[in-house]
């Protein structure tokens, strides 16, 4: 027995120290349960959202990723935003003015107040934009912001922003969820806001358990009348798109976003809502114009003419895409109708007639480079190499891990790379920011001035007409130059249970759960 | 007899020199349990530069690994400027082994670090992670014990009968169909054919112990499947061969009942073989629960590590499997221990 003993104890300790972690951290978990029930009463209105990515990090200056932004956007307030035909509206700024072509003055709310207590003054948005420009923030929108000389608090509510020279989208930058007015001290103490968030949106943060939830409950002091009528909104993170399917169907939770195939699945079933909107977002094959072979322009517009974009839409999309030049669709009147663009043809003949032209009667080899997290992103890639094949051109794929893809997108290292890019909510976004030949996002090496000349045109002209003919333009001499050829705009989907009410996604804001009601 | 001298089986149950034995018995025991505690301190010990091994490999391969961590932290829409102040601020502007050796010096006092990409406090967070990959862990393994013993020691004691040859099927399918397969098919059924899906967002035990069995009962089935595939064929072949060994003969020759044969002789004699297999799979589910954890939406250690990977949060990714590291070192020093409690001539110096 004795034997027996001793043993015992020896395994009964090291399997308490495997037993200790499991225990302390039970003890966590019971505390938040617990709270969740005292939030919860009889007739809670909460939104349960299915949320394909976890959240990475909740700071609105510094974090881009779309899981993020979709959380922290009902949490912090910008100066204006679009309502749902794209017109600007106040959102903290009650109104604003152009007092001569590089000043803006902003008029604040009055009796605004953070999260925490803290009412907004012009110091905060002062702050905040101080903030963005900041090198050492490392704000991903600074380059939005670039044309800000200088901020002032010209009164309690009252900012003025001193330009260095008329920026015509500065205002619809304004509208990003990014540009976010933040509390000063909040900063201070935390460091950066991506564990923290005390803002003035509609929401409150109140909890958030990595790769498990974040829950956010109503902000009884927001600004806006009657709104928002939901007492809480949770995202739970859901990677796998089988579990998001199988939660709507149950009613496990209340709203998710699927691809285009699995929205079909459930299209029809009884209690379930399949919305679709176009979004702001549009494929594309980017060309490396240092490349000896793709540097000749007659090269890209042959690929350009055995292109068919019409069948990407339909076999990569199922249909559910449209054709798109480099401001997609969803844009309105901005985006040029590129169907009537002599490019778009597919006309195979005068493909390989420019190759022939180019010094490549029988066609080359060239390398496609796609990210294998994306399956979009393959079968585009695999739908090019079968079309090209038919002019000659043999395209051998790539496909590299996400991590790597992004390498290889800031450094050009690929011949040929299937991407997506958003258009932003100003022209200038897809014009300038991508192919300008100082652009920031411009890695293709794509520089010609006349092309600069008219996009920086484009960004300093105030006169909206005059602007849209500058754009059209500006489209058509990107197409004729085709650094990128631009393939087709997906829809997006947003699936919701038929208990949800008054919500509707735009492709501008796919989540304005303001004035929704839960029955 | 090969390997099993009359009079060391089984604490002296059944056999002739009952006398001798027991007074070497003693003198033995008390003798082992001082090696036992040199020993265990001896292999705590060896966990050290075995540690400090893992954490060179996983600092280097990651660093190697393509795909710069402040470029995918900031996406396509990062300038210069926001790039070199978020590398300065994780010190990855500094040479290689200099970042390693800020790590690890860290480590050393229980500093994980934070997350490069949330900010968060990362042991705090490993911790808290571990024990919801523990319990389910424990759960895919209690489910596959349930069935795989029991099916074994069936399947071996009659063998080459219909049930032998269902129990092999069955097994075969366990080991064969992969897990993230089964949990996807599963899923959808369960969703189709019955209208269920299992609870979203993870309560802890302690919290709400039924939703949180309702949580896991899936993601540890699809586990415990292919655990128990391998316990099964384990525990099958090891029944067989302890059948045959003549120790079993003369214990039924004393006209010792079946039941008390198979159970009380030859099932304790043939765990060796399975707690080994139990052993690995448990220390191979701790590190593989990545994928089932991702189809489950469930916020363990292996989603950590996956989210890590993805994001290059080297330092959230060297944290987790430095520690996972460790915990599977644990185990199979758990597992070295159980082997001499159960069999008594293992010793240990």
């Amino acid at each position: 027995m004795y034997k027996h003993r001793k043993f015992l104890l020896i395994l009964f300790v090291i399997a308490f120290m495997l037993f200790l972690a499991a225990c302390s951290s039970g003890g966590n978990d019971s505390e938040s349960a617990g709270n969740d029930e005292s939030a919860g009463g009889a007739a809670e209105q909460v939104l349960k959202i299915a949320n394909d990515q976890e959240p990475a990090g909740l700071d609105p200056h510094i974090t881009p990723a779309m899981s993020s932004v979709r959380v922290y956007s009902k949490i912090y307030s910008t100066l204006v935003e679009f309502d749902e035909n794209m017109e600007l509206t106040p959102d903290l700024a009650e109104e604003w003015d152009w007092s001569d072509d590089t000043t803006l003055v902003f008029q604040l709310r009055e009796g605004v107040i953070f999260h925490n207590g803290d009412e907004v003054t012009a110091d905060d948005v002062v702050y905040s934009f101080e903030r963005i420009l900041d090198e050492n923030t490392g704000s991903h929108i600074a380059s939005y912001f670039s044309s800000i000389d200088s901020i002032e608090a010209t009164d309690t509510f009252e900012v003025t922003f001193h330009l260095t020279g008329p920026d015509a989208t500065i205002l619809t930058n304004f509208t990003n969820a990014s540009a976010a007015i933040v509390n000063e001290s909040v900063v201070e103490e935390n460091g950066d806001l991506q564990q923290v968030a005390v803002g003035t949106g509609p929401f409150k943060l109140e909890e958030w358990v990595p790769d498990n939830r974040v829950t956010l409950s109503k902000n009884e002091d927001y600004y806006m009348e009657g709104q928002p009528v939901l007492d809480a909104v949770e995202y739970y993170t859901m990677v796998d798109e089988a579990a998001r399917l199988s939660a709507i169907r149950t009613g496990e939770v209340d709203m998710t976003t699927l691809t285009g195939q699995s929205a079909q699945l459930v299209d029809g079933s009884e209690g379930i809502n399949v919305m679709e909107y176009q979004s702001l977002e549009y494929s594309y094959a980017g060309f490396d114009m240092n490349h000896e072979i793709l540097s000749d322009e007659k090269v890209r517009q042959a690929l350009s003419l055995a292109t068919n974009r019409e069948s990407i839409a339909t076999i990569v999309w199922d249909g559910q895409a449209t054709v798109t030049g480099p401001i997609a669709p969803s844009m309105g009147d901005w985006s040029i109708d590129v169907t009537e663009h002599e490019l778009y043809s597919n006309d195979l003949d005068k493909a390989r007639e420019l190759l022939d032209d180019a010094g490549y009667p029988d066609g080359f080899a060239i390398e496609i480079t796609t990210a294998s997290t994306y399956d979009d992103m393959i079968d585009t890639a695999q739908l090019l190499q079968q079309q090209w094949a038919e002019i000659g051109v043999d395209v051998t794929i790539k496909q590299v891990e996400w991590g790597e893809y992004l390498d290889i997108w800031t450094n050009t290292s690929a011949d040929i790379l299937i991407g997506r890019n958003g258009s932003g909510s100003d022209p200038d976004r897809a014009m300038n920011y991508f192919f300008n030949s100082n652009g920031s996002a411009n890695v293709w090496g794509f520089a010609d001035e006349e092309y600069d000349e008219i996009v920086q045109n484009g960004k300093t002209t105030i006169d909206e007409a005059e602007r849209h003919d500058i754009y059209t333009e500006a489209q058509n001499y990107l197409l004729d130059k085709s650094p990128n050829l631009f393939l087709v705009s997906p829809m997006n989907y947003v699936v919701a249970r038929d208990t949800v009410e008054n919500y509707e996604p735009y492709p501008h804001n796919s989540e304005d759960i303001m004035e929704t009601t839960i029955n | 007899m090969p390997g099993n001298p009359i009079g060391v089986t089984q604490r002296g149950r059944a056999f002739l020199i009952l006398d001798i034995k027991k007074s070497l018995d003693l003198h033995r025991i008390f003798l082992k349990g001082e090696n036992m505690y040199a020993y265990i301190i001896r292999r705590l010990l060896m966990v050290i530069p075995v540690l400090l091994g893992v954490s060179i490999v996983i600092f280097f391969t990651l660093r190697v690994i393509p795909g710069d961590v402040a470029q995918t932290i900031l996406g396509t829409s990062a300038t210069e400027e926001s790039l070199a102040a978020l590398r300065g601020r994780f010190g990855l502007d500094l040479p290689v082994y200099e970042q390693y050796f800020m790590w690890i010096s860290g480590i050393v006092i229980g500093d994980f670090g934070v997350s490069m990409r949330t900010g968060a406090e990362i042991l705090p967070e490993i911790i808290s992670r571990f024990a919801i990959t523990f319990e389910l862990t424990m759960l895919a393994a209690i489910i596959s014990w349930i069935v795989a013993i029991p099916l074994g020691i069936i399947a071996g004691i009659r063998r080459n009968t219909k049930t032998d040859f269902s129990v092999r099927i069955i097994s075969l399918f366990g080991v064969s169909i992969p897990n993230f397969a089964l949990a996807t098919i599963l899923i959808l059924i369960l969703s189709l054919a019955f209208n269920y899906s299992p609870p979203v967002g993870y309560v802890g035990f302690f919290a709400d112990p039924v939703t949180n069995l309702k949580i896991l009962f899936l993601p540890a089935f699809v586990l415990g499947t292919a655990m128990a595939g391998a316990v099964m064929r384990m525990t099958r072949s090891s029944i067989l061969e302890i059948l045959r060994q003549d120790f079993i003969r003369t214990v039924r020759a004393k006209g010792v009942k079946e039941r008390i044969v198979i159970f009380n002789h030859a099932f304790k004699n043939a765990l060796i073989p399975i707690l080994t297999i139990i052993g690995m799979q448990v220390g191979v589910l701790l590190g593989g629960t990545v994928i089932i954890e991702q189809i489950f939406s469930l916020p363990g250690l292996g989603q950590m590590v996956l989210t890590g990977i993805n994001q290059r949060d080297f330092t959230v990714v060297q944290g987790a499997i430095l520690f996972i590291a460790f915990v599977f070192m644990l185990i199979n020093l758990l597992v070295d221990l159980l082997y001499s409690y159960l069999d008594p001539r293992i010793k240990y110096k």
